[in-house]
């Protein structure tokens, strides 16, 4: 079920998109990533849109007063808060919809490069079955999986000069791990509403932790697994602070020293 | 509260993603046996079985390490047996069989996975990489004499007419290696990946190969010319295997072939058991065997009828090994790692589960 509707379409998507553009694995990729976003932007417009009213909703007067009155008493309080939703038209589940709508996506490209980088015999066996009739496979394999200086298939790392080395980084100096970590970071810092940025609060704390944990998670993986994945985590985190750009909801001022003090200035639709 | 909240879901994230990709380092098992001992590679281990009973005699390493073996382990004439791993270390290692106790101060280490079998003429091992290079090194140390770069993976095992080395390459490509010279003497495109090894004919002039251009090739072994190229229905991945003036060869549709080696045509009619045939067949004393992804292990008289055929179970990918009169058998997803087949089809009363 999953490999046949989402694993396969999403490898052979990639396949061919590999073929058109002469067969750059690194560059397929990436135009990968843009097409899934492209695909996808909907969803997010939809999330953002959802999540900008339960922002507005977190500031509104009446609803603060709710959350003081009733304090002590939950049951209360949930019904309080649905008949708010109820009085304003809202769907509370309505930026976490388009999320889990996202989530086969996210999976599927993930899947669908290490399937078609197959880097063992039953990888490749695999992906050999799952390859569609319109793409000639046999010209296709073996995937190049070279791209700037990094082999696709493998994790990346610069190796260190001479005999050197460090333990826990057998690949070489980690460059694109780092470039990951940053990117996840930045984009986690500029994509946080001035709401959620504020501190003290729930969603500030929240918010912190995914800029803590996010980066160390995404750097991670890009340490440890093939580069063609850390390729993606670039690729799709530049294209996130892209988009939320395009739409006017970036908050640059969160990078800035104390920049997390001060209401953002970004444009607001 | 909510920190746990999250650091569980980014938990769940991170096992969700490693449960989606494609496992990277899944065992291929690897075969190789005398009269009365069989060496399996398998997971994260190397065992020595024996033959008549399945009885397990020792197992290397005694406490895993990180590797995965993907290829066939192998006996070398002076008594070694040299397997390599993927994973952790990436390391040939020579185990003394009769122990499996490393016999070199330290393995013959690469920087990426060894799929490929390593081949050993006189002193000398040559051993292909999956980063794309040929390596040689000293059989009684491990030892890199030189090396050389070839192009992409490098997944099947050497053969040599012992003059010059021969190595197929998933880009498509025959390489013909001179060792005095350590370059290339010839290479030829065989229109597709090749998986699986040359086999070089009895005289030593003729290189035969498979590869997934839906071909089987005989190419002159001094010059690497095409000699004939015969078409077959579906891709081949395990080396094929000359019997006299026949090869035998199968493709990954189950479709078995009978060429004959001086012009390459196909003498039986379609025969196609029952699942894909990665592994190459085995002649047998009056005909060839294949075993298939299905768990099935066929029989064939030398005219192409069926002598007999045995459900092993599992799923079977790599080639069956002959020890005296056992058949060996390594299949995947089996609830045992090795079985015996006697040579009239008879499941043998033993299985080798790894304990």
């Amino acid at each position: 079920m999953w490999n046949e509707f989402i694993l396969n379409p999403f490898t052979n998507v990639m396949l061919w998109i590999y073929d058109a553009i002469g067969h750059n694995f690194g560059v397929a990729i990436i135009l990968f990533t843009i097409l899934i976003r492209i695909v996808t932007w909907p969803l997010n417009a939809s999330q953002l849109k959802s999540t900008k009213v339960m922002q507005d909703l977190q500031q509104d007067k009446a609803w603060q007063d709710i959350q003081k009155k009733y304090a002590k008493d939950r049951e209360k309080l949930a019904q309080e808060q649905m008949r708010v939703y109820k009085e304003r038209g809202i769907n509370p589940f309505a930026s976490c919809l388009p999320t889990v709508i996202q989530f086969p996506i996210i999976f599927g490209l993930y899947g669908s490069i290490t399937h078609a980088l197959s880097t063992t015999p039953l990888a490749l066996l695999s992906l050999a079955r799952s390859i569609y009739p319109f793409l000639n496979a046999a010209a296709l394999i073996p995937l190049n999986s070279k791209f700037l200086w990094m082999d696709l298939g493998r994790p990346e790392g610069i190796p260190f000069p001479g005999d050197f080395t460090i333990g826990f980084l057998p690949h070489g100096f980690p460059t694109l791990a780092i470039i990951v970590a940053i990117t996840t970071y930045l984009q986690t810092k500029v994509t946080m509403p001035p709401s959620a940025s504020s501190p003290g609060g729930q969603s500030a704390a929240m918010g912190n932790m995914m800029s803590v944990y996010m980066p160390l998670l995404l750097g991670y993986f890009a340490l440890n697994f093939a580069s063609g994945l850390a390729v993606y985590f670039v690729t799709s985190n530049v294209l996130g602070v892209a988009q939320y750009a395009m739409m006017g909801r970036v908050n640059w001022r969160n990078l800035l020293p104390g920049g997390q003090q001060q209401p953002a200035s970004g444009k607001k639709k | 509260m909510k920190r746990i909240t999250l650091l569980s879901l980014i938990g769940v994230a991170a096992l969700a993603l490693s449960a989606c990709g494609t496992p990277t380092n899944v065992s291929w098992p690897g075969l190789t046996a005398d009269a009365e001992t069989a060496y399996l590679a398998n997971g994260s281990s190397v065992y020595a079985v024996r033959v008549s009973d399945g009885m397990k005699l020792w197992q290397y390493p005694e406490k895993s390490a990180g590797q995965v073996f993907l290829s066939n382990p192998v006996l070398t004439p002076d008594g070694q047996i040299l397997v390599g791993s993927a994973g952790a270390d990436n390391g040939i290692v020579s185990l003394d069989p009769a122990t499996g106790r490393e016999n070199w101060a330290a393995p013959l280490v690469a920087n990426n996975r060894w799929v490929a079998a390593p081949l050993v003429v006189g002193e000398t091992i040559y051993a292909v990489n999956n980063n794309g290079t040929l390596y040689a090194g000293e059989l009684a140390t491990g030892f890199i004499l030189w090396t050389l770069p070839l192009d992409n993976s490098l997944w099947s095992a050497p053969t040599s007419n012992g003059k010059l080395v021969f190595v197929t390459s998933l880009d498509h490509t025959l390489y013909a290696v001179d060792p005095q010279a350590r370059a290339v003497a010839w290479k030829t495109d065989l229109g597709g990946s090749a998986p699986g090894s040359p086999v070089v004919s009895s005289d030593g002039s003729t290189v035969y190969v498979g590869s997934f251009g839906k071909k089987v090739f005989a190419i002159n072994a001094a010059s690497g010319a095409i000699q004939w190229a015969a078409d077959v229905q579906d891709w081949i991945w395990g080396a094929p295997v000359q019997d006299g003036d026949t090869l035998y060869a199968a493709d990954i549709s189950g479709r078995i072939y009978s060429l004959g080696t001086p012009h390459g045509k196909n003498a039986w009619p379609e025969l196609q058991p029952d699942g894909a045939i990665t592994g190459s067949p085995l002649v047998l004393p009056d005909g060839v065997l294949v075993a298939t992804e299905s768990g099935t292990v066929f029989a064939y008289d030398r005219t192409g009828t069926k002598l007999w055929d045995v459900n092993v179970g599992g799923q079977i990918y790599t080639t069956p090994v002959a020890a005296g009169d056992v058949i060996l058998i390594a299949p995947m997803k089996a609830e045992f790692l090795l079985r015996g087949v006697s040579q009239d089809g008879k499941l043998l009363p033993w299985e080798f589960t790894g304990k």
